[in-house]
């Protein structure tokens, strides 16, 4: 492996006992699980090799893109998840058609804000993980084990540059389960998350419409209509909203609703009710 | 802005934690866990940079256990907090130190003494009667040093602590919504929710 | 001829023998007896304790050790080497836990050390473990398992197996006299009866330890060894008495 991702390896990542002069130890969960696969650039500084190329005044800049609205929520029949479908960089929209929730496999979906390429990548490597694991140990990986590989990756690389807000869902033997991990290295098992630029906006609408006892239809509405109103007032989430249930079968997408027509479909409806 | 305490009496210690998580200006949830038994009587607290705290603790979590496994003996809290110091003195001398603050709370069976100790992120230790990090030292080490003696019993640390939490929830800023006390004694540790 | 063989360190003898393995293998068939038993909501280790010396400490002679709070291994073989598995995986343990938030699966953690015994097969410079192992547990799904690895790096999973000194002849006791969901008392018991077929000295040189539904490791007193070891003697005198007016006739 790379010499300097040795150097930046945390203990944590490294077998817990380094007085063990031998390593020629079989499968080491610590080396399988947390170690990354991928190089550092060859500079002496990659933290400030990211600055650089990324700062405004660079001169050929490189705009990573950010600006997102996603939100997923657990309720009586599962989880919802909804995301926005915008791309920024900075004021420019790159694209209005953005998969922001990432299939991992049939019963584990991630979610994408921050950097995209950062939370496709990872999300990725984090499916490879965890097919591999459910061939070596004729089970599927539970949603905690996931998030856990997955934070335990982008720790690996905190402070270089690594900008990911995502929640990891999914349906696994205790049930269903909703974990929040960013690259941070934080990583918080909850009911209910938003995240991205829009999700102040989100979490507003989200909160107070919010009812454990819900229907699944309803809480498939109150998903689409927190995204709605997130994309129409943060300007840097829009296009399409995406939304997602998932049910002890696995998970179920439950369509694309295009932001215009919701934003007409809404102003034909009353407001809500004051409660 | 987050705050621990800790508060030593005759036969316990008691540790307690806000249970917020916060990232940037979004309360991200209520009812977070900021600690972690290191063995059936020590328990570590945790604040500071997000992330790192969690992977700090678990760290020595899984070596103070795979100590005992090996030993069939359990650490001291002393020994725990040597350990941790030492854990944490070495990453600050690493490409990138964990950047945390942290109070062991244990009870020392074999001395039969209850022990608290004082961790900052430069690594710094100190055994002592009582304790606190975050923005909630300002206001309470003081009301400590007022009422804080070392027979105290454990109702009376209770009370300290609630009346600290009532100080914070009066003059900080920010809302202190829930606190989660962990109490030591010989007998292991239990949860009190405040 | 052979002795040419056993020069280098594991390699292949012309009719595909590893010898390095074959004499570790040896060495376990030498070491103590171990059995391990699984009932129907109980798995017992049982193992035939050397007689310490006079001035030993028999607290330092332990042939059964605990992995984490959920797994037990016990091993027939070079105690030496077993130290330095048994370090392995402990740290294994306690790794995945870090790794993953969950406890090691029974099977997972043995194909971990059978990795560990595979790969110094295989390794240059190295030679093979001199130990078979019998690791008991309970996984998430509250069902008793008891695993068995050795020195090629070979993992099995079993109702019941000694593993050591006249492992064949525990073994086939097992055959003849396992049932299938037996209590906890029947349990212990049956592992000590296979473990008395080759244990002369009776209870006084019998370790036991078991795990229940709650996975937490008991090990038996000496006092209660010896009552199941009184009771097992009991029960043969009484059939030796009624074989011998049978014989008589």
């Amino acid at each position: 492996m790379d010499a300097l991702v040795s150097k930046y390896a945390h203990s944590s990542a490294s077998p817990l006992d380094s007085s063990e002069g031998f390593s020629q130890a079989g499968f080491d969960a610590a080396q399988q699980f947390a170690l990354p696969m991928f190089d550092i650039p060859m500079v002496s500084n990659p933290i400030d090799f990211l600055r650089a190329h990324t700062d405004p005044s660079a001169e050929n800049r490189i705009r990573i893109q950010h600006g997102t609205t996603t939100l997923a929520f657990k309720f009586q029949g599962g989880i919802v998840v909804a995301v926005d479908s915008r791309a920024s960089g900075g004021s420019y929209i790159a694209s209005q058609t953005v998969k922001k929730v990432i299939e991992i496999n049939p019963y584990l979906l991630g979610t994408m804000a921050g950097g995209a390429a950062d939370c496709q990548y990872w999300e990725r490597e984090l499916g490879r993980r965890c097919r591999l694991y459910e061939l070596r140990n004729k089970e599927r990986i539970s949603v905690a084990a996931a998030s856990k590989i997955l934070s335990n990756m982008v720790y690996d690389y905190k402070g270089m540059g690594l900008s990911m807000g995502t929640m990891i869902t999914g349906w696994d033997k205790t049930g269903p389960a909703l974990y929040y991990v960013d690259s941070d290295g934080s990583r918080l098992k909850g009911e209910r998350f938003s995240v991205g630029s829009g999700s102040t906006f989100a979490y507003g609408v989200l909160d107070t419409g919010y009812d454990f006892d819900m229907s699944v239809d309803d809480a498939i509405a109150l998903g689409k209509r927190s995204i709605y109103h997130a994309c129409h007032r943060d300007a840097y989430s829009g296009g399409s909203v995406n939304v997602f249930h998932v049910k002890e079968s696995g998970w179920e997408f439950k369509g694309n609703f295009d932001f215009d027509k919701l934003h007409w479909d809404y102003q034909a409806q009353p407001k809500g009710q004051i409660v | 802005m987050e705050t621990l305490f800790g508060i030593t009496g005759k036969d316990f210690v008691i540790a307690a934690y806000d249970t917020k998580a916060v990232a940037s200006i979004t309360m991200m949830k209520i009812g977070e866990d900021k600690s972690r038994n290191l063995n059936d009587h020590s328990v570590m607290l945790y604040s500071g940079e997000p992330g790192d705290g969690v992977h700090f603790a678990e760290y020595i979590e899984r070596n103070v256990k795979l100590n005992g496994i090996r030993h069939g003996l359990e650490m001291s809290p002393k020994a725990v907090a040597s350990f941790a110091r030492r854990e944490l003195a070495d990453s600050l001398r690493s490409r990138k130190p964990y950047s945390v603050n942290l109070l062991i709370a244990g009870y020392d069976v074999k001395k039969d003494t209850p022990a608290l100790y004082w961790m900052d992120h430069l690594a710094s230790s100190a055994e002592v009667p009582f304790a606190a990090h975050g923005y909630g030292a300002y206001y309470c080490l003081s009301m400590m040093d007022r009422y804080h003696r070392p027979d105290i019993t454990e109702e009376e640390g209770i009370k300290l602590l609630k009346m600290c939490i009532n100080e914070l929830r009066t003059r900080m800023i920010l809302n202190m919504p829930d606190f989660v006390a962990k109490v030591v004694t010989k007998e292991g540790i239990r949860v009190v929710q405040l | 001829m052979a002795g040419s063989y056993d020069r280098a360190l594991t390699i292949f003898s012309p009719d595909g023998h590893l010898f390095q393995v074959d004499y570790a293998l040896e060495a376990v068939r030498k070491g103590s007896c171990v059995v391990g038993v699984r009932g129907k909501d109980v798995v017992v280790l049982g193992v035939e304790k050397k007689s310490v010396l006079k001035l030993q400490d028999d607290r330092t002679v332990k042939k059964i050790c605990m992995l984490d709070d959920h797994v037990c291994l016990a091993f027939a073989g070079l105690s030496a080497d077993a130290r330095v598995l048994v370090n392995k995986a402990r740290i294994e343990c306690q790794s995945h836990r870090l790794t993953v938030e969950d406890a090691v699966s029974i099977e997972y953690i043995t194909r971990h050390i059978a990795g560990v015994q595979q790969k110094y097969t295989q390794s240059g410079g190295v030679r093979p473990f001199g130990i078979s192992t019998l690791i008991m547990g309970f996984d998430s799904d509250k069902v008793p398992k008891l695993y068995q690895t050795d020195p090629s790096g070979v993992y099995s999973a079993w109702k019941a197996n000694a593993i050591g000194r006249s492992s064949k002849t525990v073994r086939e006791f097992l055959e003849k006299n396992y049932k299938e969901d037996m209590t906890r008392d029947e349990t212990v018991k049956l592992a000590i009866k296979s473990l008395l077929e080759v244990v002369q000295t009776g209870a006084k040189n019998i370790e036991i330890a078991l795990m229940g539904e709650d996975a937490k490791i008991q090990r038996l007193e000496l006092s209660e060894v010896e009552k199941v070891v009184a009771e097992i003697e009991a029960e043969n005198e009484k059939e030796k008495e009624k074989a011998k007016p049978s014989q008589q006739q």
